[in-house]
């Protein structure tokens, strides 16, 4: 009496069986254990100090053209605050060029002779600040920081009665980040960077390896179906995977203080798809690519540069072109970011996140089949 | 000035605590086509190896083609070809491209380069396959092909890591009229191999048994030291039935089995053909086919290593018993 | 009669062309994939904060509510995408991140005003890109301490009366603005690149980025390939110093890479309007140094692997650092101190300062000939060990 559940339970053995198989291959290969476990984590403690928006110690050259003790402090004001720190006082703008000309400073501040003098006279007064626009994060940064030194450096408290009238007043609330730390922003697209690329890494290696070593064909006269194969072949590393999550969301937390204030199980959801996405992306690129050289190519180009900058990891989404909006919709890293920064940072769950969740099952849906259909092709 | 192609002292390399090549000295006249025999992992590959200027010895010394092995090694390499034992030219580029590629790296450029391609080419009789990718080629034609590359420069030593693993017996005769060719011409030839019918084209021949030169000679003083006597090819009776007949009878020396029959070799001063026919008849009602054979080397192969270590052979060894 | 290692260059270096030309999708992939990324990327990065979607909740509803409102977002850098009066709504729209911010204007704001109180506007916004929040909030408080001045000095000069705004001045005595509240501005003035665009100055970033990636690859593969197929072995049997044999491999690459650049070249001035002020001259240099660097560290990679799958890794743990340490798409300065060394030693760091130096500065070739120096230093040395670490290998 075979039904479809003894079929399924055979099928099931299947599976177990290939993913037994792997599982073995991988614990006799230390530095596979080595790649799916410790890369993560040891990448995400590097770049999550070096990869940073949060930007300190910016050198920036005074030029006081004023000689006058009102000057002066205000380019004490400049030294004095965490952001900019005043790399050399020179005595002309040119000077101060040639050092930005060399990348030892990235501003030039110029306080104008006769500062202080139209200041006393209540005149509006002006600074100069001549910045090197060829690295324009950089740029705009220093300018803003700039501006709040400039413009509250010498006020002070207006200490008349009322002095809040007729005046407009902005109370801010900055939500989820109040001290505005990059960290929060660009720690989450790492994770989801790192774990893409050692997924792909991971699979697309080892099956273009088995092909040239010729052992694939021997898979094929077993009565395994290709699916199955496939299932059973990506198992043990989305089992990987998950630790290589878990670790890198401890990591998170510690040491760059990522909270995780929203539903775990829509985390642990999210991170199941979007991982049996990636490494059957990896398999998937390793069954079209039989040659090894050609697979890693292929599978480093597609994944590396398109990741860091297509997904919302540095650069918003918001901002790109439609089309590339679209692009970026296709690739699960955009949607497993996002969710990440949903989760972890913003407290959601499964109600504000079901559409990323959606399309990164969409996503493991689709390679699952496509690599199934390839293999079959493969065969005959 | 000397006249020996080869010369090598007390040659020695170990890998770790494993010793390969175990204090072994011989030399190769010009000219010669030497053959150098052994099981697998007894230490040929690694001695080529070595004398060719890929592996540095561990001890001892060498020197080919008048070059000191391990300090020349430019020199040496521009004076020797080696065809290694997997084909290690590149398959994705037609049989040009390669010639041309290891002429280049051999010096040879411009028309003298050409000349000397299409030299070879016609010689290796590749003439019609020249723009043909190489892994299109059949092993046979391969191997000549990397024989070809070997020979660009025209070396005064080839050496030759079993050339014919593989090759079907027409190509495997026609690559050997080539390496006579070149013998003639005065190319010294150090060829490795496992086929025993190749190695009776070799003027000399050393065996090699875990490291150690055990034999040094030409294929009929081996035959005379090594498997003495005559040897009658039988049909009929099988090895247990005439061991029983015969293994006691002095005179008797082995009783081997060889493909479909037994081999008895025997001492004929002791014993004579029709003696032996005469048991052999009277244990077994089977029809009887007798025939004489030649000693081959394959008997001398088999009896030198069973044997293991001879003290008195001709390079220097330890009173050690093989593994 | 040519010297032997010269025909022996021209031999290897012919080779290598023979194998990638032979490899169709390998050519594809080296010249024409790098000029396509960068023309889809370069369309893809841009750090502007403006349009930034908003939730608006006016709970005053009045004239002087609304006209505030409407001139805050006049400038574009909040955008109305939602109404709504409920507070739970706007802040749902927050958590679900549709909204990045909020505008909320609490009842009684125009009241407060007339009465010479201080009218409070709430700004919320999203911290997840601090970026964007921060921009955000200082336009609001931008707009807010502009109209604050306006009204002061309005007071100051007698426009309108002292009291109203409640402070005891003396209007005639006082000038128009005083020590206690000065007016310092301060006015930038953004050299080579005025309109602070992303792409004028990450496209040649990216071209970095990509020539590094293509190159890397395929020479830390290109050597293990050799080794485990034999013919490494057939080629050192021959009078080939490794010297010769790393050089040639690396020439037609270096080829390669040099057409890649003219190729970005083109896409960046046609594409991107990056502007070319300085000598090209000194930006070919740089590439061919910096190429024999990432080139150099390709081999030296894959002389210290034993198969092409360490060596892919090898390849690939070098990568990583090198693009997000290079201060392309975020600037070194914010990195702890710690990691400077490393950034110190990254080929990608300077080959980006100097393509940008030489497109957007002007920079001329003394100029960048620290960094010039640099890389040749690098390329020379990496080169060097690669060869020795070879050499070694084979004994």
């Amino acid at each position: 009496m075979t039904g479809p559940f003894t079929a399924l339970g055979h099928a099931l053995q299947r599976i177990a069986a290939m993913a037994a198989k792997e599982a073995a291959h991988i614990r006799r290969d230390p530095q596979t254990l080595a790649m799916a476990l410790a890369m993560p984590v040891a990448l995400l403690l590097l770049f999550g100090y070096g990869v940073t928006f949060d930007l300190e110690k910016l050198p920036v050259v005074a030029v006081d053209q004023d000689h006058t003790s009102v000057a002066r402090s205000m380019v004490r004001s400049f030294s004095a605050s965490r952001e900019l720190v005043i790399a050399a006082e020179l005595d002309s703008v040119e000077k101060g060029e040639a050092l930005m000309r060399e990348g030892r400073a990235v501003a030039v501040v110029v306080i104008p002779e006769g500062f202080s003098r139209a200041l006393a006279r209540g005149e509006r007064t002006q600074l100069q600040l001549v910045v090197d626009g060829a690295d324009a994060t950089t740029a705009l940064q220093t300018i803003n920081k700039a501006d709040a030194i400039a413009s509250t450096a010498l006020s002070l408290p207006v200490t008349t009665p009322g002095q809040g009238a007729a005046r407009l007043v902005v109370d801010t609330w900055t939500l989820y980040n109040p001290a505005g730390r990059s960290a929060l922003l660009l720690v989450p697209g790492l994770m989801a960077f790192i774990l893409a690329m050692v997924c792909v890494l991971l699979t697309a290696l080892t099956v273009a390896r088995e092909w040239e070593r010729g052992s694939m064909e021997q898979l094929f006269t077993t009565p395994i179906r290709r699916g199955e194969l496939i299932l059973g072949k990506l198992l043990p590393y989305v089992g990987l995977g998950i630790l290589g999550v878990l670790l890198v969301l401890a990591v998170g937390a510690w040491v760059f203080g990522v909270p995780i204030r929203g539903s775990l199980l829509t985390l642990a959801v999210a991170a199941l798809l979007f991982l049996i996405g990636m490494l059957a992306q990896g398999l998937f690129i390793s069954v079209i690519t039989k040659n090894q050289m050609v697979a890693t190519q292929v599978g480093t180009l597609t994944s590396m540069l398109p990741i860091q900058i297509l997904s919302g990891f540095i650069f918003p989404v918001a901002n790109m072109p439609v089309p590339l909006q679209v692009v970026a919709q296709v690739m699960p890293a955009t949607h497993f970011i996002a969710a990440l920064r949903g989760i972890l940072l913003r407290g959601n769950g499964l109600r504000e996140q079901w559409q990323h969740l959606l399309a990164l099952a969409a996503f493991a849906l689709v390679m699952v089949v496509i690599t199934s259909a390839k293999f079959r092709r493969r065969l005959d | 000035m000397t006249d020996k192609a080869i010369e090598v002292q007390r040659l020695r390399r170990v890998f770790g605590s494993f010793v390969a090549v175990d204090d072994v000295s011989f030399d190769v006249a010009k000219g010669e086509i030497f053959g150098y025999l052994g099981a697998n992992g007894a230490g040929k590959s690694t001695t080529i190896r070595m004398l060719c200027g890929l592996l540095a010895p561990s001890g001892g010394q060498a020197k080919v083609a008048g070059c000191a092995v391990g300090a020349n090694t430019l020199a040496l390499r521009s004076r020797i070809g080696y065809m290694s034992q997997k084909f290690s030219l590149y398959l994705d580029l037609p049989v040009e491209a390669n010639i041309e590629f290891f002429g280049g790296a051999y010096g040879l450029y411009g028309k003298a380069l050409a000349r000397r391609r299409d030299e070879l080419i016609e010689r290796i009789g590749l003439g019609e396959l020249r723009r043909v990718v190489t892994a299109d080629l059949p092993g046979g034609i391969r191997q000549r092909l990397a024989l070809a590359t070997a020979l660009l420069h025209q070396p005064q030593i080839v050496f030759l890591d079993e050339p014919t693993a593989g090759v079907d017996p027409a190509s495997r005769r026609s690559f050997w009229r080539l390496i006579r060719e070149l013998a003639r011409e005065g190319t010294t030839v150090f060829v490795t191999t496992h086929y025993m019918d190749e190695a009776e084209y070799c003027a000399r021949i050393g065996l090699m048994v875990s490291g150690q030169l055990v034999a040094l000679d030409s294929p009929r003083v081996l035959k005379d030291k090594w498997v003495p006597g005559k040897v009658l090819t039988v049909q009929g009776r099988d090895e247990k039935t005439m061991k029983s007949v015969l293994g006691d009878q002095p005179g008797v020396l082995a009783i081997e089995p060889f493909g479909a029959t037994v081999h008895i070799r025997f001492d004929p001063a002791r014993l004579d053909e029709a003696a032996i026919e005469q048991m052999l008849a009277n244990c077994g009602s089977e029809t009887l086919l007798i025939d004489k054979a030649e000693v081959s080397l394959e008997d001398v192969f088999l009896a030198v290593v069973s044997k293991g270590v001879n003290p008195s052979t001709v390079s220097h060894a330890d009173a050690g018993v093989p593994a | 009669m040519l010297p032997r290692w010269l025909i022996q260059l021209y031999a290897v270096a012919l080779k290598e062309v023979r194998h990638t030309v032979r490899d169709r999708r390998m050519m594809a992939l080296l010249l024409i994939a790098p000029a396509m990324q960068l023309g889809i990327f370069g369309l893809a990065v841009d750090f502007d904060v403006d349009r930034v979607p908003t939730v608006v909740v006016d709970h005053d509803q009045t004239t002087v509510s609304r006209q505030h409102l409407r001139r805050i977002l006049a400038d574009g850098t909040l955008v109305q995408r939602m109404v709504t009066a409920s507070d739970a709504a706007a802040e749902r729209a927050i958590d679900t991140g549709q909204m990045a911010a909020a505008l909320v204007v609490p009842r009684g704001f125009e009241r407060d005003l007339a009465r010479g109180k201080a009218g409070h506007l709430q700004v919320v916004v999203d911290g997840t890109d601090p970026n964007r929040g921060s921009i955000a909030a200082a336009a609001v408080a931008r707009y807010a301490r502009i109209e604050t001045r306006v009204a002061v000095q309005q007071a100051l000069r007698g426009k309108i009366s002292a009291a109203r705004i409640g402070l005891a001045l003396d209007a005639a005595a006082v000038p128009m603005a005083s020590p206690s509240f000065p007016d310092v501005v301060l006015l930038p003035r953004v050299l080579h690149n005025p309109r602070l665009a992303t792409s004028t100055y990450i496209v040649p970033g990216i071209t970095a980025l990509l020539l590094l990636v293509v190159t890397v690859i395929v020479t830390a593969m290109g050597l293990a390939r050799e080794r485990e197929t034999g013919t490494l072995e057939q080629v050192m049997v021959t009078p080939m110093s490794p010297l010769v044999l790393l050089i040639g491999k690396l020439l037609p690459y270096v080829g390669i890479g040099l057409f890649d650049f003219l190729l970005a070249l083109v896409v960046a001035t046609a594409g991107f309007d990056v502007p070319i002020r300085g000598p090209l001259s000194v930006a070919f240099l740089g590439t061919t140094a910096y190429l024999t660097c990432t080139l150099g560290i390709g081999l030296l990679i894959s002389t210290v692997s034993r198969t092409q799958q360490q060596a892919f890794i090898g390849g690939f743990l070098f990568l990583l650092p090198a693009l997000l340490l290079s201060g392309v798409m975020t600037p070194l300065w914010g990195i702890p101190s710690w990691l400077l060394p490393v950034t110190k030693i990254n080929p990608v760091k300077y080959y980006v300062e100097i393509v940008r130096g030489v497109l957007l500065k002007g920079s001329t070739f003394q100029d960048l000939s620290f960094h010039l120096g640099m890389l040749v230093a690098m390329g020379v040395l990496v080169l060097a060990f690669a060869a020795w670490r070879f050499q070694r290998s084979l004994a």
